[in-house]
């Protein structure tokens, strides 16, 4: 003998469920194939059920008067194993299912006329989507695909022009003139000086007047938001409403720092810059302090210890500020690391940078000294823990064993989510950090 | 019933199965073995139907329109067609297909929502898709007989739908056409009194059979829960087809002892007074009475037709419960003679989507 | 608050319009005493009596030829049609007439007819029942083309259907019947010819309506696990069309897929694409793309769920705009 479960099939009309109006049958009953079992009211009728089996009646799933969803146990029966009624029913119950038909279709929700209605579902391997790279702050550029297209093979990100054409439309003439700029720019910046660093000449070059003329004496001049712009308003906005940020500085004496990426750009004729070795070293102290390299997420409640270490480097650049990525930084020696921030920060400047490039850092360095600045309280690359920011290396009068020296010194500020990191843990970081950067041989230990 | 007692009506057997037209009944070309061959299909349509009833409310079938009460008038008028004739079904044309020998999974196939039409090569079984848009196929079968006629078969179309769809416009263009083009067809009404819900009375202020007239050609009212009375009747209108070029209306007077469909209610509307006094003209009753009183039949022959009237039926469950559904990419190929880009490129897309889902129904 | 099926919300509609004015008239096959195959006018004969609310012969021709001269003796006729591929013999009257007797009577005549259509799939019905025809009516210059997806919705379209002056072709998604929405039924002003944001996004705009609007909700939702929000524009008029919703939400995401179920080849989603290509051409991140029934008639039940859009197929014409 074996079990079979009748289900509430649906009754034609697609309906819910049932009433049940009267049982026509009683648990113990043998009944053959077709023998009424049970009267139902529906939406639409009143309709009686016949038995799709023929075996003993074991279980009524309900009273009179009660309802049943279509598609739930009715009726529980006991029939002979192999007995043929309901060839797809034993199939069925093979099968672990209940009702006959159901292996025949989709599952079905009721509804009307027929089977009923099929689920809105999503198969087993449903496709994955990833967002879209730009515009995913409701930003417009106005471009034929056409144009779009040509941005697109050029490296130019449309929302970062002014169109030309109609209403502000941007033309191909737009792109290509844009092109041709920032092609200049970028033959431009691979000169030696063109990466950050810390010489007197370059930081004169850094603080060039920016190209935008003021407003006339006296009159106000509105400026529309857009564009990168817009998105560095909107994500530091972001930043600053939602973390709590807490700045600590560290000064550090730059010797060996220095002594260091001289060495390395003797030996590997690339230019290494002190900026690079921090970021190196940066990733080694990240890994001795997980909390650093994290994010906080109040909506899931968790913090999120990232196992990669992809440091964003703030970059300037003539549209406004990017974060270009040098990726899994802990894998890789200093030499590599200065090629490589050379390249994607010349590329975000170019405008040729690709997705990849452009997003998905797990903590921020912003040189701040590039520009002139001894010390700053950087604000958090949004949903980041950290940022570093490095003043100007400088030779600068210290104490040491008692005697004034002079050492080249650079103040490191770090930036911290309190929600993630107390105090004590961000100074026992940056405690680590500096000393890792004034110790010839933990420096030197470093992957070259 | 007033239609009952209606002098127009060519009845052989009363409700009782008494011959009330002995001169009828004599001019019957029908031999003994054909009138057990009458009750046995009508007998089988009757078990078949009760079976997808029940198939239906168990979940087998989509939807089911039974047939029950109106055995007599499908099993006369479709066992006087002649081997070429053609039938042009509605929807609720089981007992003619009993009776014409098609495949009755097949059919079925189409209630169960696996595919539509019903009927593979409906030219050669001479069988027509079925058909749901309601009075439709009068015309097919009106083209049918003239495509017949003019390669001079001597065939004939004979045209199944209800009293409902005299109210069409199709019908009433598909009589104007037989009438003028003088086309070889029956046109078999099977008035079973309601349409979904709407009664005769507010179908038609006319009787149907006398329709005919307005085309120029007869109409003939028959007792459609006569057996033989309705097969006289279609014998008749085939043999005026085929020596006249006259068609014929035959309004089979009978009685819808089911629902319109497996998804009707029709304690909503129809009277049950009514359904109780047709109950006492249940065809198969009569005819058998009629068969026992002439002698023509022992228990052992009704028990033999019982039991032959249920394996068939269990020869439909058989086949079409847990049947699997047809392969949707199959279907492309349906449309034309061949598969256009546009379209080989949706077949592709469904197939790609099919084998990334993997077997039907596998996921939790 | 009380939850109410998109069926009663109709069938209130009715009401009250059979209420509020006395010149409009329910007729059709099997409403009276049955009150429809779907119980839409379930009881309204019973309560307006046969004069206003009655059983026609079976004709669709017939049922949409006499609402035309109904209309031209004053009355406003609701007439139903039982299911979608039934409405194919009254087309002739729809076409040649209720949409153009204004017209040919140099806008003189109206015609205030709201012809109530059950359609579209997704029910397991048989063949003829599961059928998409918005386009007919939709390519009819003349006609009014209202496809309401939610209960509340229904109830006042239907209320703006009967109130306006001209013909409106009134489909009701089968698949939704049984839908159920918390809320009122009381008339809240609601015109024809408004789209309705169901869900905001940012990142691509699916446009919908009728019974693929619950699909494209859950595609949204499914898109939304991926860090992809997705608007969801259900149109609810198909004519006239919303084209400052449809080309805003265009602009302003850039990606557009268009969901119905009809055949793809000359379905409506045809014109959504024209109207977004031809307004919003220099905001696209992406083709427009369509996700629809295949080019086959509606295929028979137990296959159309591969038939039918599915929250995949969306999603998979979503990824396409995405990575383009």
């Amino acid at each position: 003998m074996a079990e079979r479960v009748f289900n509430l099939p649906d009754l034609g009309e697609g309906l819910e469920d049932a009433e049940i109006v009267e049982w026509k049958v009683a648990p113990g009953d043998d009944v053959e194939l077709n023998r009424p079992l049970v009267e139902v009211n529906t939406a639409k009728a009143l309709v009686e059920i016949p038995s799709p089996f023929a075996g003993r009646v074991t279980t009524l799933h309900g009273e009179a008067g009660g309802v049943v969803a279509v598609g739930q146990p009715l009726v529980t029966f006991e029939v002979e194993t192999g007995a043929p009624p309901s060839a797809e029913g034993e199939a069925a119950a093979a099968a672990g299912q209940a009702s006959p038909g159901d292996a025949a279709r989709p599952k079905r929700e009721a509804v009307l006329v027929g089977y009923g209605v099929g689920q809105e579902k999503t198969g087993r391997r449903r496709p994955r989507l990833r967002p879209p790279d730009r515009r995913d702050e409701g930003n417009e550029a106005r471009a034929t695909p056409l144009v779009r297209r040509l941005a697109r093979e050029k490296g130019i990100d449309l929302t970062s022009l002014r169109g030309s054409g109609p209403d502000g439309r941007l033309t191909r003439d737009d792109v290509l003139k844009a092109a041709t700029k920032t092609g200049a720019r970028a033959t431009a910046e691979t000169s030696p000086e063109g990466a950050p660093h810390t010489t007197p000449g370059e930081v004169d070059a850094a603080v060039a007047p920016s190209n935008a003329a003021a407003p006339r004496r006296g009159e106000e001049e509105r400026v529309a938001v857009r564009g990168v712009r817009r998105l560095i308003a909107q994500k530091m906005a972001r930043s600053w409403r939602e973390i709590p940020h807490v700045t600590t500085f560290h000064t550090v004496d730059a010797t060996h720092v220095e002594a260091l990426r001289r060495e390395l750009t003797e030996e590997s004729g690339t230019k290494v810059s002190a900026l690079s070795v921090v970021v190196r070293a940066l990733a080694e102290v990240c890994r001795r302090h997980p909390k650093l390299n994290a994010s906080f997420h109040p909506d899931a409640g968790e913090i999120v210890l990232k196992g990669s270490y992809h440091v964003g480097i703030a970059a300037d650049s003539e549209r406004g500020l990017l974060v270009p990525v040098v990726r899994d930084v802990d894998a890789k020696g200093i030499t590599r690391v200065a090629r490589e921030l050379a390249e994607v920060v010349e590329a975000a400047r170019a405008g040729r940078a690709t997705p990849d490039q452009l997003t998905g850092s797990t903590i921020t360095v912003t040189n701040f000294g590039v520009f002139g600045s001894e010390a700053g309280t950087p604000i958090i690359n949004h949903p980041e823990a950290a940022i570093l920011g490095t003043g100007r290396i400088a030779d600068r009068a210290v104490v040491i064993d008692g005697q004034v020296e002079v050492r080249p010194t650079l103040t490191l500020a770090l930036s911290f989510d309190h929600r993630v990191l107390d105090g004590a843990d961000a100074d026992r970081a940056m405690t680590d950090l500096t000393r890792l950067l004034e110790s010839p041989f933990r420096l030197g230990a470093l992957p070259r | 019933m007033e239609r009952a007692e209606d002098q127009t009506i060519v009845r052989i057997l009363d409700p009782e199965g008494r011959v009330v037209d002995p001169e009828a009944r004599q001019a019957l070309d029908l031999k003994e073995e054909d009138l057990r061959s009458l009750y046995r299909f009508m007998a089988l349509s009757r078990q078949v139907d009760l079976e997808c009833t029940a198939l239906q409310r168990q979940g087998e079938l989509a939807v089911y329109p039974p047939l029950i009460g109106q055995e007599a008038a499908q099993v006369g008028s479709a066992f006087a067609l002649g081997e070429e004739d053609f039938v042009f079904p509605s929807y609720r044309e089981v007992g003619v297909a009993v009776v014409r020998d098609i495949d009755l999974v097949e059919y079925m196939h189409f209630h169960r929502g696996t595919r539509h039409g019903g009927i593979d090569d409906p030219v050669g079984k001479r069988f027509g898709e079925i058909s749901v848009p309601v009075s439709s196929q009068t015309l097919h079968a009106v083209g049918w007989a003239m495509g017949a006629q003019k390669d001079g078969r001597n065939a004939c179309a004979i045209v199944y739908f209800g009293d409902g769809a005299t109210s069409q416009g199709d019908f009433h263009e598909a009589c104007n056409f037989a009438g003028v083009f003088r086309t070889p067809v029956v046109f078999f009404c099977q008035n079973n009194a309601w349409a979904i819900s709407v009664p005769l009375s507010k179908q038609t202020a006319a009787p149907i059979w006398r329709k005919a007239e307005a085309y120029g050609f007869p109409g003939v009212r028959v007792d459609g829960n006569d057996v033989l009375a309705s097969y006289a009747v279609t014998r008749e209108a085939l043999d005026r087809a085929r020596t006249e070029r006259t068609p014929t209306l035959i309004e089979a007077v009978t009685y819808r002892m089911g629902p319109h469909s497996t998804a009707d209610d029709r304690t909503r509307y129809q009277p049950t007074e009514e359904i109780d006094r047709w109950q006492e003209l249940d065809p198969l009753v009569r005819f058998r009475a009629f068969l026992q009183s002439e002698g023509m039949v022992d228990p052992e022959f009704l028990d033999r037709v019982e039991r032959d009237a249920k394996d068939l039926a269990a020869s439909v469950r058989a086949g079409i419960a847990g049947a699997p559904p047809r392969d949707i990419r199959e279907m492309f190929g349906w449309m034309w003679g061949d598969i256009p880009a546009h379209l080989a490129r949706q077949r592709d897309e469904v197939a790609a989507l099919m084998e990334a889902e993997g077997p039907e129904d596998g996921d939790a | 608050m009380p939850e109410v099926t998109m069926a009663q919300a109709i069938n209130q509609g009715l009401r009250r319009a059979l209420t509020d004015d006395d010149r409009v008239l329910v007729f059709g096959e099997d409403i009276g005493k049955l009150g429809g195959v779907f119980r839409i006018t379930d009881r309204l004969q019973e309560e307006f009596g046969e004069d206003r609310v009655f059983d026609t012969p079976l004709a669709e021709s017939a049922i949409l030829g006499v609402s035309i001269g109904l209309a031209m003796a004053g009355w406003k006729p609701v007439p139903e049609i039982q299911f979608d591929a039934f409405s194919y013999p009254a087309l002739d009257q729809v076409i040649s007439h209720v949409a153009k007797y204004r017209f040919r009577s140099a806008g003189t005549v109206s015609m205030p007819i709201v012809m109530r259509l059950p359609v579209g799939g997704a029910v397991g019905a048989a063949e003829h029942h599961s059928e998409s025809p918005e386009v007919y009516y939709a390519h009819t210059a003349g006609l009014k083309v209202v496809i309401p997806s939610t209960p509340i919705d229904a109830f006042n379209l239907l209320l703006a259907s009967i109130r306006d002056p001209d013909p409106v072709i009134y489909l009701e998604p089968k698949a939704r019947y049984w839908s159920k929405e918390p809320g009122e039924l009381e008339p809240n002003g609601l015109p024809i010819g408004a789209a309705r944001v169901l869900r905001e996004g940012a990142h691509g705009t699916l446009v919908t309506w009728g019974g693929m609007v619950p699909r494209c909700l859950a595609a949204a939702e499914a898109a939304a696990e991926d860090g992809v929000e997705l608007e969801v524009l259900d149109l609810r008029c198909l004519v006239p069309l919303d084209l400052d919703r449809l080309i805003a939400s265009a602009r302003k995401t850039g990606r557009v897929v268009v969901v119905h179920e009809a055949p793809m080849t000359a379905g409506f989603g045809g014109e959504v694409v024209a109207r977004v290509v031809e307004d919003a051409f220099e905001y696209l991140e992406a083709p427009v793309l369509r996700v629809t029934g295949y080019d086959l008639p509606y295929p028979p039940a137990t296959v159309e769920e591969h038939y039918l859009p599915s929250v995949d197929r969306i999603l998979l014409a979503v990824q396409r705009t995405l990575t383009f």
